[in-house]
């Protein structure tokens, strides 16, 4: 096994946002753990709410919402220095967990004007929260702003071409947030990710006409290794021991905090899963707390299984099984389950300030 | 407009428990673990764990269904550990990997830093105004 070694890293090329690395000596499955971490649960901040005041532009209001939303804002040490809305104690957004950045430019001129990243101002946050919190003094001074901001260097992100006469005055909520919820909360734009460039493991087979070593072109990575000897035997049991990864950033986080903050967090998953299995078994009591409205007068659930089974059930055939367990009624599995779907939820959305009261009044609100 | 919000898939509900254990019945010394709010990422990297180690005869991962956020794992041993005990072993192998990996990380990035390659911005921020940075407020202690 490729983990009784110590893994090796190997970094060939670091910039600021990005960061080319060979790992050795670790198994596939961690290395492919550790790419899909980076690109998909690393929290960022990104635009999620945009009202729109005015738009006389060309393009209608959610093609430039849509916009503003893919605009990399400086996201550094994200994780902590900003809360997600859904844990905030605030009622619709507020400094702990929202950036206000706003937008007003008209053209007065016989000019093609352009909209970029570079007008999105920060903007104050009125939200009366006199909540203490760290998380501001966590946060860099350009947190939230738009990455490369009066920068020169770096090119903005273009947004809109304005004639004269016309007017875009908008204002966009940031929030933080996870790109499995949404890919412009990614950190990165690109990982490239390859092993065993020679091909000797067979992972693949490669289509081709006449010459395969003439159509399948090596890439640079094919130095690191021996390349297959024509007489040699192919060896079954070999296993992947060498990738190469490439980690681009979009700029909201660096390439090295992307790198680390990647790695803490398979930890945390590791460490939450172990803290799941070490959590005791749910008592009759635990099983009350959230009780389905119509079961409120169910028996107890008499065991285990009576909970697994419910479980089992997927969304769609939950019904049928709630007759054929009769131990579980009361039990614990539907809540979670039927506050996504069901009527419960009916409830929270009501509530829900978030995305449904947006504003479709004298300004119009666009979820991102 | 009432599409169940996308946190969802990654946020356990109140109440909710990550990690539910079904004994098998019908095979000695093995469980089906479903891990709640969790995806390939984990799934895959704990079954290749699992595999490497000599008590287990068994060990495989499921998404049933890519829309209903979680795997399940499919655990048999020989008989001198339960499955859980195992799972719990592997996934603390799997951290010691991790903190070796984030030492050398660590290590390998304090070295480019010596050779001044990204000097002016040491964490890597990418942001702009970098010079905003010498004015302290540090805010990272790797």
């Amino acid at each position: 096994m490729a983990q009784e070694l110590d893994p090796i890293v190997r970094i060939r090329e670091l910039e600021r946002d990005r960061v080319n690395f060979v790992l050795e000596n670790v198994d596939l499955s961690v290395a492919n753990s550790f790419r899909r971490v980076m690109m998909a649960d690393l929290p960022t901040v990104a635009i999620d709410m945009v009202e729109i005041e005015a738009n006389t532009t060309v393009l209608p209001d959610e093609f430039i919402a849509h916009r503003l939303g893919m605009v990399p804002l400086v996201s550094a040490n994200c994780d902590e220095a900003m809360r997600y809305t859904r844990d905030c104690s605030c009622l619709e957004g507020c400094r702990f967990c929202s950036v206000i950045l706003t937008l007003h430019v008209s053209c007065q001129e016989s000019i093609t004007l352009d909209i970029t990243s570079n007008h999105l101002e920060l903007g104050a946050m009125d939200d009366g929260m006199d909540e203490e919190g760290d998380e501001l003094s966590k946060r860099p001074n350009n947190f939230g702003m738009p990455v490369g901001k009066n920068d020169p260097g770096v090119a903005p992100v273009l947004i809109c071409k304005i004639r004269k006469g016309q007017e875009l005055k908008v204002k966009c909520i940031a929030k933080k947030g996870i790109a499995k919820e949404h890919a412009k909360w990614s950190p990165c734009s690109a990982v490239a990710f390859e092993y065993d460039p020679h091909n000797r493991l067979r992972h693949t087979t490669y289509w081709y006409e006449t010459d395969i070593k003439s159509e399948w072109p090596l890439s640079e990575n094919a130095k690191e290794e021996q390349p297959v000897r024509d007489d040699e035997l192919f060896d079954y049991n070999a296993k992947p021991n060498k990738y190469y990864m490439d980690v681009e950033t979009d700029g909201s986080l660096g390439a090295q905090e992307v790198v680390m903050k990647g790695l803490q967090e398979l930890q945390a998953k590791l460490a939450n899963l172990i803290l799941g299995l070490k959590a005791p078994e749910p008592t009759a009591e635990d099983e009350m707390i959230p009780p389905p409205p119509s079961n409120m007068g169910g028996p107890p659930p008499t065991s285990a299984w009576g909970g697994a089974t419910t479980q089992w059930s997927g969304a769609g055939s939950g019904a049928a099984s709630w007759g054929t367990s009769p131990g579980a009624p009361a039990g614990w599995g539907s809540p979670a389950r039927a506050a996504g779907w069901g009527s419960p939820a009916a409830g929270q959305w009501g509530a829900s300030p978030s995305a449904a009261a947006g504003g479709w009044g004298d300004t119009s609100g666009w979820k991102v | 407009m009432n599409a169940p919000p996308r946190y969802e898939l990654y946020v356990l509900e109140d109440g909710e428990r990550p990690v539910e254990v079904i004994e098998d019945t019908k095979i000695p010394n093995a469980a089906t673990i479903k891990v709640v709010k969790q995806d390939h990422t984990l799934g895959n990297l704990i079954r290749a764990q699992l595999l490497s180690m000599p008590q287990i005869l068994f060990a495989g991962y499921k998404v049933p269904h890519p829309l209903q956020p979680y795997f399940l794992i499919k655990i048999q041993t020989d008989g001198t550990i339960t499955p859980t005990a195992i799972l719990e072993q592997a996934c603390t192998k799997l951290i010691g990997t991790m903190v070796t990996l984030e030492n050398k990380f660590k290590r390998e990035f304090s070295f480019k830093d010596v050779g001044g390659v990204v000097a002016d911005d040491p964490y890597g921020t990418g942001a702009a105004g970098g010079s905003e940075w010498a004015q302290g407020k540090d805010y990272l202690d790797f």
